[in-house]
């Protein structure tokens, strides 16, 4: 780098610091930044705090229940909460929007799988006051206000030709600007990256994951630093280049990151919480009644099991039959109520993979989404936090309607039949292993550094052309 | 035209230039050369191709045909290494308004990778163009044209290099400060810097310049040279300057 280079870079800065607006936006930017990180911790400890408080409230609570015929407990159920990921401050993704808690009892699957606000698109969301928003969403505004007469005010001053005719390159001019405003991008991201810095340390985070984020908003600040500095190298008046930056800006932080989203779920349509609850009902009547001794499949379920044990009657088995018909019930409706899920989950990816397409479109898609999974907040990590508590949701009543079968007595059990309370203790909690981005979204982090990747490449290569093409816009 | 063959070793020159834009020939056929210590005044109209004319010597332009040299340097060839070896005026002195005087010469030198010590550089350049002591340390924003000439006169004094362009130093400026920048063009002169001005200023022109050259729909179509010690006759040159600008198309 040569010594006009930075000196050209040094001069800016002089002289975006001796200007008192730039000065003004400049330091309410990262002081809402600062804003943004402290509030999202404070958020972050609150949600912690409560989730921890009520999801051990809710254990000590279930551990607590007195002896109970199993099958209340199965209807007693109990509520758990999904811890939140270290990182989550930084970007709250899904998290706000899908609900963390979930209540689990016996037939059904419920809230979080099937709630209102996971049926509509989940890129729904614009207005978090967290870095992750400052950065995407108003970082570029500030760039774009700091950089739009970087070139074009040269040429309106006059001064490109004096520059020019001092026998420096046009590589060399804008090499210096391009520094002069990637400082800028940087001193913009430093104090969210040193507050990623200092949770990732801290907090158990995974280094890996804090370094890719900042690789990633890195990157997607200097997309707009060269968009910025290009289109002031290519249009002759400040004033235009800033119309047209910001009309560019409203297209890709704006319009399609909303716009999209809205397409998908016009064309990947998803049916509203009664059409599903309706549909789910007519296909739980269609599996059988338990209850009815007539019921076809369960009068066959009642014949394999008598031959299983070989017995002619169902007092004649060693366990309770009524236990048996609940394992064998809540095996159907969980395979139906996971059908629903897996359709539901399906449909989001395809929607989220045609929003992700239109990544190349708008960079803030790709950081965004990228953003999310480094974060641990993105719909995948939700989904298998919800996949987690359905097997854990499952092995729980089946566990209670194992103690039904094997406890109640088949024979006489009496008007209130129950068993010890000390059986609750055996289920053990539920504890929510938090899934690796870098394992489950490997392959979408790549794809998204491409995007980022292109972009970069793309601007600094129609920038490099530009430089050469200086003297000739200059003249 | 009138091409002194016998002059000096130029440190400027054009031979033959042509340049069109589009159909429309901008330069035809131009031939002038200025040696060291020469000013060349280059008087014309608008559109008569003074200002392609400089733009070609500065490599913002290459000329469809035809050769310019610049202290030794093909501009179309080594536009950056041409630049190093002239100082550029232009009309309007752009200068960064929230510099000082001297932090505009200190930037613009450095861009030049020029010395730039402030006690042997800058501050003697700024003394001899005149520019008052209280003024270098000031913000350039409220500088007139005639301040802002004359610093970058001094920038071109101080960059030490043996080529002047200057594109219409005169427009603009009172009577009083034309004779203060035809001072400093004796200054230029006398450091054996070869100075080509563009410029419809026929006074000025008289009386800094060696030779004068009649540039008219890009053909240089007179150049009278001015003898030693002798003066220009201000009245001839202006029935002649006068006599092509109505020979010029309406």
């Amino acid at each position: 780098m040569s010594g006009a280079t930075i000196r050209i870079a040094r001069e800016e800065w002089r002289a975006l610091a001796r200007s008192r607006v730039a000065v003004l936006a400049g330091a309410l930017l990262v002081l809402l930044i600062l804003t943004a990180t402290f509030i999202s911790l404070q958020k972050q400890a609150a949600i912690d705090e409560a989730r921890s408080q009520y999801q051990a409230e809710q254990v000590e609570e279930f551990y607590n229940q007195p002896d109970r015929h199993p099958h209340r407990m199965v209807h007693y159920g109990q509520f758990v909460f999904r811890p939140l990921a270290p990182l989550a401050f930084f970007d709250f993704g899904v998290d706000s929007y899908t609900g963390d808690m979930v209540f689990l009892e016996g037939h059904r699957q419920n809230s979080a799988n099937f709630a209102e606000a996971r049926q509509s698109s989940l890129m729904l969301r614009f207005g978090q006051l967290t870095p992750a928003f400052v950065l995407q969403t108003l970082a570029p505004l500030l760039i774009i206000f700091l950089a739009f007469r970087a070139l074009a005010g040269e040429r309106e001053r006059g001064t490109l030709r004096l520059m020019l005719a001092q026998g420096i390159s046009g590589r060399q001019l804008l090499s210096g600007k391009l520094l002069a405003h990637a400082g800028v991008a940087g001193a913009i991201l430093l104090p969210a990256l040193v507050a990623l810095a200092l949770m990732a340390s801290s907090a158990g985070a995974s280094l890996a994951q804090a370094g890719l984020m900042m690789l990633a908003y890195t990157a997607y600040l200097l997309v707009w630093t060269l968009a910025a500095l290009l289109v002031s190298t290519l249009l002759p008046r400040g004033r235009d280049a800033l119309l047209a930056l910001i009309a560019l800006w409203m297209v890709t932080v704006v319009l399609l990151p909303r716009g999209l989203p809205e397409l998908a779920a016009a064309t990947e349509t998803a049916p509203t919480r009664i059409e599903t609850e309706v549909a789910i009902g007519r296909d739980l009547k269609s599996i059988g009644d338990s209850h009815d001794p007539d019921d076809p499949y369960f009068s066959d379920f009642r014949e394999e099991t008598l031959a299983r044990y070989s017995v002619d009657d169902v007092l004649d088995l060693p366990v309770q039959y009524a236990g048996l018909v609940s394992i064998e019930g809540e095996r159907l409706t969980s395979q139906l109520f996971d059908r629903y899920a897996s359709e539901a989950f399906a449909r989001q990816d395809r929607q989220g993979t045609l929003v992700r397409n239109f990544g190349i479109a708008s960079p803030l898609i790709a950081v965004r989404q990228l953003s999310m999974t480094l974060a641990g907040t993105d719909l995948d990590s939700h989904q298998d936090f919800l996949n987690q508590v359905e097997r854990y949701r499952y092995g729980f009543v089946q566990e209670l309607n194992r103690m039904q079968a094997e406890q109640i007595p088949a024979v006489d059990p009496g008007e209130d039949p129950r068993i010890d309370a000390s059986n609750w203790r055996e289920i053990p909690g539920f504890s929510y292993v938090e899934p690796d981005p870098l394992a489950y979204g490997s392959g979408r982090i790549v794809a998204t550094f491409a995007i980022l990747a292109l972009w970069l490449a793309g601007l600094a290569l129609l920038y490099a052309f530009a430089g050469r093409r200086l003297v000739w816009i200059a003249r | 035209m009138t091409l002194d063959q016998n002059h000096p070793a130029a440190l400027l020159e054009a031979r033959n230039l042509q340049h069109s834009f589009g159909n429309h020939r901008v330069l035809d056929d131009l031939s002038l050369r200025v040696g060291p210590g020469e000013i060349y005044a280059l008087l014309g109209g608008n559109g008569a191709g003074k200002s392609t004319t400089l733009n070609i010597f500065l490599g913002f332009i290459k000329p469809t045909s035809g050769h310019a040299v610049v202290g030794g340097v093909d501009p179309a060839a080594e536009p950056d290494r041409a630049r190093t070896q002239l100082a550029y005026v232009p009309e309007n002195v752009a200068l960064y308004e929230h510099l000082t005087a001297r932090e505009n010469i200190d930037y613009f030198l450095h861009l030049a990778s020029a010395e730039r010590d402030r006690a042997t550089v800058i501050d003697p350049a700024l003394d001899a163009v005149g520019l008052a002591s209280q003024a270098r340390d000031k913000r350039v924003g409220g500088f007139s044209k005639g301040m802002r000439q004359k610093v970058a006169i001094a920038l071109a004094l101080a960059r030490n290099v043996p080529v002047l362009l200057l594109d219409e130093p005169t427009s603009g400026l009172d009577p009083h400060a034309t004779a203060e920048f035809n001072e400093l063009l004796e200054a230029a002169r006398s450091r054996g810097i070869a100075t080509l001005m563009a410029t419809h200023d026929l006074l000025s022109a008289a009386a800094v310049a060696n030779r004068i050259g009649f540039l008219r729909e890009g053909h240089l179509d007179e150049e009278i040279a001015k003898a030693q010690g002798a003066r220009f006759d201000v009245e001839a040159l202006f029935r002649r300057y006068s006599e092509k600008r109505e020979r010029l198309p309406a």
